[in-house]
């Protein structure tokens, strides 16, 4: 497995990639931070909605003002491990590279398994970045503002920071997981991507919306935004973590039989 | 390319036989791709597979490198069981169809993906880029490659293992003239080396020229194996004789009607099927005829007239027992 690890770093390292993947992981978060600094104010009165969602001062001098911005849309990252996972698998049916990768690692579990690490470590690191990067624009934003960020570094708010990494980077390992699910069992980016997005936002949505309210605490977009947040109203954190492991296991299982017994 | 080679391991002089397969077959839904294939390739030898596109041979490649399942049969590369290819495929190096590589990394990356991930020496790279002579765009994508060159990387990936047995899908697709010649020098060498190589192509004449064991496959069907050079020793020669006056034609034929040999007139001149000796014969008979002959040539049967002659008769031998079950 190490050698499948190491192979597929080889290919997430070249510059492109880690432009395309750290600039989609970045992007939300830190523009998410900026936003919901910039337009923050000191006391919020309901305008029917035409401004947009306001935070007060107060909401983000609490230790969890820190990621404020970055736990609304960490969903967000893990849509693009979403898509970074269904594209790395998937490609290599579409490109015809599978076949040289079986010759030099027949152990088809090994290589699937060590190329999955390496995208979990990949994506890890995209979490990272992306909070780190947040936190030091939200830093450097709050004083101009008058916010004050005493609280951020609190014990508590490091805890929660920290929390909100964990709780970012396992969404974003388990939308990896269903993305390399669709992606070794549609064997094509241009299929496995769109039809990833399209179930993981607007279908899911309308199910829920539409036709099964209940819906919202077993679909896994919705436990999967549940489990960004650290619980929300639709789940609790410990339910959408116990769902999800179930669903991933058996999602994982599926596309791991999948692969060992189709033929190249 | 150049025949030398950076190896230095080798399975020469080995009891093992590299590929031997019994029966193996695989069936993709209502087609049968490949029908109860028995192979038994020397070792040490480049070992030809040929037959015409659809024929089977890509499966079969496949089937041997553990890349789909078989449907029946067994066959043992380098003494194990394609059941374990993780059991000899370290020893094998492989170019599989169109040579397939991630386009946004150079020639270098590509060669580093494969040696990490079979844990093998890295230090190979660049023997085997230069083997290539690919060594100056070996920093450039490959998607600014030609067709040739990504065919060279497909080689130099194969050679990444030093293996004991290398197997070449088609490796002259896309190749210029001289591209086709280092290509052959290249698998001459391995061969010298002893290393074992299995080449398939449906050009003929490409087999021909660098292969002294042969395999041929038509419908699934191996409908021949062994040394080239006895399969073609085994094909009907013929003469060939060209008379000064082309209105001795008739006359000339007539002589070889005489002693029992098939003639035709073909332009200007006379086809005869018979050995080599019949040569000399006929030019003794022709000056006591009177007739002067200005050309006699011995002609052998190509590959692909051998090819023909036998896939031909393996139709009629099916076409005859066909009509015999409806009888």
């Amino acid at each position: 497995m190490r050698g499948a690890f190491s192979s597929e770093w080889v290919k997430l390292r070249r510059r492109s990639m880690l432009g395309w993947g750290f600039g989609a992981g970045l992007f939300f978060p830190v523009l998410a931070t900026i936003l919901t600094i910039e337009r923050a104010v000191r006391n919020p009165t309901f305008d029917g909605g035409r401004h947009g969602i306001r935070i007060s001062y107060a909401t983000l001098e609490q230790p969890t003002g820190l990621v404020h911005g970055v736990v609304d849309v960490s969903s967000l990252i893990g849509l693009v491990a979403l898509c970074l996972f269904a594209a790395a698998f998937s490609l290599e049916y579409s490109q015809g590279t599978l076949r040289n990768l079986l010759v030099r690692e027949p152990r088809r579990a090994r290589l699937l398994g060590g190329k999955f690490l390496a995208l979990v470590l990949f994506i890890g690191l995209v979490v990272i970045i992306a909070v780190g990067v947040s936190v030091a624009f939200a830093f450097a934003l709050a004083p101009g503002k008058g916010i004050s960020t005493a609280a951020w570094t609190s014990s508590t708010g490091v805890n929660d920071m920290l929390q909100a990494v964990l709780h970012a980077f396992l969404a974003a390992v388990l939308y990896g997981v269903f993305g390399a699910a669709l992606g070794i069992l549609l064997r094509s980016p241009a299929v496995s991507i769109p039809v990833a997005v399209a179930y993981f936002l607007p279908i899911e949505a309308i199910i829920t919306g539409a036709i099964w309210s209940g819906g919202a605490n077993w679909l896994p977009n919705h436990l999967l935004v549940a489990l960004a947040h650290g619980g929300n109203g639709d789940s609790t954190y410990s339910h959408a973590l116990l769902m999800l492991v179930i669903y991933a296991a058996v999602v994982a299982a599926s596309a791991t039989a999948l692969f060992r017994a189709r033929d190249a | 390319m150049t025949v030398e080679t950076p190896h230095t391991a080798s399975q020469a002089g080995s009891d093992v036989r590299p590929i031997v397969a019994t029966s193996l077959s695989k069936r993709y839904r209502e087609v049968l791709a490949v029908d109860g294939v028995d192979i038994d390739l020397p070792s040490g030898v480049v070992g030809g597979f040929v037959g015409p596109n659809g024929a089977g041979k890509t499966t079969t490649i496949q089937l041997l490198l553990g890349l789909v399942r078989p449907t029946g049969g067994t066959a043992r590369v380098l003494g194990e069981t394609i059941e374990h290819p993780e059991r000899y495929l370290r020893r094998v190096g492989a170019l599989i169809e169109s040579p397939s590589f991630y386009p946004a990394l150079s020639g270098r990356r590509n060669l580093e993906v494969l040696t990490r991930l079979g844990r093998l020496d890295g230090s190979r790279i660049d023997e085997v880029l230069a083997l290539v002579e690919l060594t100056e765009r070996a920093d450039d994508r490959v998607k600014t490659y030609s067709l040739g060159m990504k065919q060279r990387l497909g080689v130099a990936a194969a050679l990444l293992p030093d293996p004991a047995l290398v197997i070449l899908d088609e490796p002259t697709n896309g190749l210029d003239p001289a591209g086709i010649r280092e290509m052959r020098s290249v698998m001459r060498g391995l061969a010298d080396r002893g290393i074992t190589v299995l080449v398939s192509s449906h050009l003929l004449r490409e087999i021909e020229a660098i292969c002294d064991h042969l395999m041929m496959i038509d419908h699934g069907r191996i409908v021949f194996q062994g040394p080239i050079g006895g399969l073609l020793d085994a094909q009907q020669t013929g003469v060939i004789a060209t008379p000064e006056h082309s209105e001795d034609l008739e006359r000339l034929a007539a002589l070889c009607a005489a002693a029992g040999k098939q003639a035709r007139i073909d332009g200007d001149v006379l086809r005869v099927t018979a050995g080599e000796d019949w040569a000399a014969e006929l030019n003794r008979q022709a000056f006591a005829a009177g007739i002067t002959l200005r050309g006699l040539e011995v002609t052998r049967a190509t590959l692909e007239e051998a090819f023909f002659a036998i896939t031909d008769a393996e139709a009629a031998d099916d076409d005859a027992g066909a009509d015999g079950e409806e009888a």
